[in-house]
């Protein structure tokens, strides 16, 4: 973290809006990768995202080191998904999936699909280490930042969250082959 | 390679990601190279990377995400205007919350103190200084007058006081400058005044200032008063002296007075009356007639109130005028007339006591009071002695009321019972008292017939000194021997408590008999039977007690054949010596309690097996419940602060979270 990136955090924290408003346009979507690989959903995780802002500027003093204002803002964004996640085992759960398949063409989409059950069946910590990899593609030191994660626990969730996709694709994968 | 191989998954996605080192990829492609495994997951992974790009990239927020997310955000959060931004800053820094705690337990503390009362001081004390402030300004001089005057008036209340005394029709500026040129010269006087040794008199023409006018330090009206406190041989001689030296110094004797003590010494005190400017020199004559114990030397300035009620006399005196000429002139009504004639009587009646005041001071200006006290040498030597006896004497007899009667069948001129008292209480336990005085030649006499009269238990006897008109030491007061106080306690021998008890066992084989024994042998030595008791256990251990009561001549010979009855065991003797006290220690009681025993079956039932077992289940019964008990005061000790701590958690955590959102 460069001296400009986190002068940039303390200002934020001591209520300067310009620094905060430069923060969104750079992490929101690291947030939205985040509220994502939890939710699997886009429309909710970007309320995700705007509730976590929402929240890290009014709750902005409690960080009292301004290097880890990024790991605090995604912890924000995490947490706000789980509650989301929460509320929304309460409600049956069918809905979504009917819509999806009942927009797409079948073909295309029996891979997609796959994939997509196969996500959501990877740990929670996983999918949003592949999330943050695909959408931001951000380099591992980042995502280890965000996350709170060392090298390599990183690697090792990477590795296996592929290969565990890959073992749920396999049939998919072979008739593409 | 073991290491490549086993985690080839973690590295292979590195590699993807471009994330592995120049080294490690060297490694893995090595590996790659020679593992056919390997590199069939290697292809899978690829596969599966490219599917992950490809269908993850649709999901991709759209490129004015960002936009909409700040759009959103400044809907949601609109900015601040200045106050409330600062207000809200201010309130998230950690001094301001530091100061706004310390505000907040001083508010606590402050409210607590006006509940308990304690600031209701404060508040009083406040209140009265409130009430003081007004009042100042009303002591200082009008503030009509220039703020000069009235500085001055503050610095020094007496200069402004006789300005106004002086001068009531001058105008206000030169009536200031004039008190400011006062205020300078009496400044001046008044320090050779207070710091001369030799003070100097008003008559005298005291070392002045050039610029001091002379006549109005002339004018000062100074009362001065000495006390002398003096220790003479003779005091009739030293009376004769004063009056040579009062009249040496031009002054005069005004009062003598006189007491003789008991010891004959003589105690005065005379008051001369000096011209003030003789006082130094007349005391110092004064100070060679004896030892000097004290002297004060005052001066009182009466100036201020002399001038005054000088000028209220002034004033009185023109109001006369005014009455008189009124009633000369006037011819109203009868009744004015008597109201004028009123207020003259009244008006006169003031210029008199005025007048009679002014007098007074006068002398006491024209001279000055010494006030010599004089005590003889010696002054507090004793005239006489007189000896103080007091007796207490403690009977034991066995007829209480017979000893009480003889005690009072002694009564004669010389020997008179002022309290006599018998009381019987519902034990039938009886005690007497008696109080006698003695005259002082018969009270050995008696006393001596009085012990004869029973057992003598304690008897102390008190001499005191008393002085007679005097403290300390005399080589020439007579002492004298007053009458012997006598009190006389008188006891049933029954209550004595007993010199000596001892308490010891005898093992025997035939408790009985050797009990019937032991009866014999006491009351052989004199001894008496006091209480006895028999008992049988149920191990069929036989217990025979006996206490008796024996005087201690006959103690030792018992004791010695007490050996012939059995084992003698557990002796303890315990002896209670009375110190300072007369006592005729043959004839004290001793007590001894005696206990007879046998040692019965050996073996007890209440032993084996089973007794011990029931006991050792007994016991730690209730250890246990002991233990139970303990646990429940700990719980009881510690369970409110428990909650008091959980609340208060909660309640934080609440809070915090409630701030949160």
């Amino acid at each position: 973290m460069d001296a400009s990136e986190r002068e940039q955090y303390r200002a934020a924290i001591h209520g300067d809006r310009e620094a905060f408003e430069m923060i969104i346009r750079t992490h929101s979507r690291t947030l939205f990768a985040i509220g994502y690989g939890i939710l699997q959903n886009r429309e909710e995780a970007e309320d995700v995202v705007q509730d976590a802002l929402v929240k890290a500027w009014k709750t902005r003093w409690r960080v009292r080191e301004p290097e880890k204002f990024p790991a605090w803002l995604a912890a924000i964004a995490r947490h706000r998904a789980h509650d989301v996640l929460r509320r929304r085992r309460t409600v049956p759960f069918a809905h979504e999936t009917v819509e999806i398949s009942g927009m797409e063409p079948i073909d295309t989409t029996a891979v997609d699909q796959q994939l997509h059950s196969a996500l959501a069946a990877l740990p929670e910590l996983h999918r949003a280490a592949l999330t943050l990899r695909y959408f931001e593609e951000m380099d591992y030191r980042s995502i280890e930042n965000t996350l709170g994660l060392t090298n390599g626990a990183l690697r090792g969730i990477l590795g296996r969250a592929l290969a565990s996709m890959r073992k749920q694709l396999r049939p998919a994968l072979v008739s593409m082959d | 390679m073991a290491t490549v191989h086993n985690e080839i998954d973690n590295w292979l996605v590195a590699d993807l990601h471009g994330e592995l080192s120049a080294d490690e990829r060297s490694a893995l492609h090595t590996h790659l190279v020679d593992c056919a495994g390997c590199r069939k997951t290697h292809q899978a992974t690829k596969l599966m990377n490219k599917i992950l790009e490809e269908t993850l990239a649709q999901e991709k927020p759209d490129p004015v995400f960002e936009q909409r997310m700040l759009a959103e955000f400044r809907n949601r959060i609109p900015q601040r205007s200045g106050f409330a931004k600062l207000l809200a800053d201010l309130m998230h820094m950690r001094a301001v919350q530091i100061a706004a705690v310390a505000a907040i337990l001083l508010t606590l503390v402050q409210v607590g103190r006006m509940i308990t009362g304690e600031n209701m001081i404060a508040v009083r004390d406040r209140e009265r200084y409130v009430q003081a402030q007004p009042a100042a300004p009303q002591s200082r001089v009008a503030p009509s007058q220039p703020a000069q005057a009235g500085t001055l008036a503050e610095s020094d209340e007496l200069a402004a006081g006789r300005a106004r005394g002086f001068a009531p029709s001058t105008p206000a500026s030169s009536l200031a400058k004039e008190a400011k040129n006062k205020t300078e010269s009496f400044a001046q006087a008044e320090r050779t005044i207070v710091t001369g040794s030799n003070i100097p008199t008003a008559a005298e023409p005291a070392p002045k200032p050039a610029e001091t006018p002379a006549p109005e330090l002339a004018n000062r009206k100074l009362v001065r008063n000495a006390t002398v406190e003096l220790e003479i041989v003779s005091f009739d001689n030293a009376v004769q002296k004063i009056t040579a030296f009062a009249n040496e110094e031009h002054g005069y004797v005004a009062t003598t007075d006189s007491q003789k003590q008991a010891n004959g010494k003589l105690r005065g005190q005379v008051v001369v009356k000096v011209l003030p400017e003789n006082l130094d020199h007349f005391l110092q004559k004064v100070r060679g007639l004896g030892e000097l114990k004290n002297q004060t030397l005052g001066t009182e300035d009466v100036t201020k109130a002399y001038f005054d009620t000088d000028a209220r006399l002034k004033n009185a005196h023109v109001m006369e005028q005014r009455l008189i000429d009124m009633l000369k002139t006037k011819t109203g009504k009868v009744s004015d007339l008597l109201q004028v004639e009123r207020e003259l009587g009244r008006v006169r009646e003031d210029i008199e006591k005025m007048q009679g005041e002014l007098k007074y001071w006068d002398s006491q200006v024209q001279f000055a009071t010494v006030t010599i006290s004089l005590a003889e040498k010696d002054m507090e030597e004793p005239a006489a002695f007189l000896l103080k006896e007091r007796s207490q004497l403690a009977l034991y007899a066995p007829d209480v009321e017979k000893i009480y009667n003889d005690v009072k069948s002694l009564t004669s001129q010389k020997v008179q019972i002022t309290n006599a008292q018998l009381n019987r209480d519902y034990s039938g336990r009886i005690s007497a008292q008696v109080s006698v005085l003695i005259a002082p030649e018969e009270s050995d006499a008696v006393i001596a017939r009085v012990k004869g009269l029973g057992r003598v238990e304690n008897f102390q006897t008190q001499t005191e000194r008393v002085a007679q008109g005097g403290t300390g030491m005399s080589e020439n007061a007579k002492t004298k021997r007053d009458k012997v106080e006598l009190n006389i306690t008188i006891s049933r021998e029954e209550q004595e408590q007993a010199l000596q008890q001892t308490s010891l066992r005898i093992r025997t084989s035939s408790v009985d008999e050797k009990a019937k024994e032991l009866r014999v042998l006491a009351e052989k030595e004199g001894g008496r039977i006091r209480n006895s008791t028999f008992s049988r256990d149920p191990d069929g251990r036989e217990f025979a007690n006996l206490s008796l009561r024996m005087p201690m001549k006959n103690y030792s010979v018992l004791m010695q054949s007490l050996n012939s009855l059995g084992k003698v065991e557990n002796v303890s003797v315990q002896r209670q010596d009375r110190t300072g006290a007369q006592i005729d220690e043959a004839n004290a009681p001793a007590d001894i309690s005696i206990q007879v025993y046998s040692q019965g079956n050996i073996v007890s039932h209440e032993s084996g097996l089973l007794a011990t077992l029931r006991r050792t289940l007994a016991q730690s019964a209730s250890a246990i419940m002991w233990s139970l008990r303990m646990i429940g005061v700990a719980i009881a000790f510690l369970a409110p602060w428990v909650v008091a701590i959980v609340v208060i958690v909660w309640i934080t955590k609440r809070a915090i979270r409630a701030r949160g959102k």
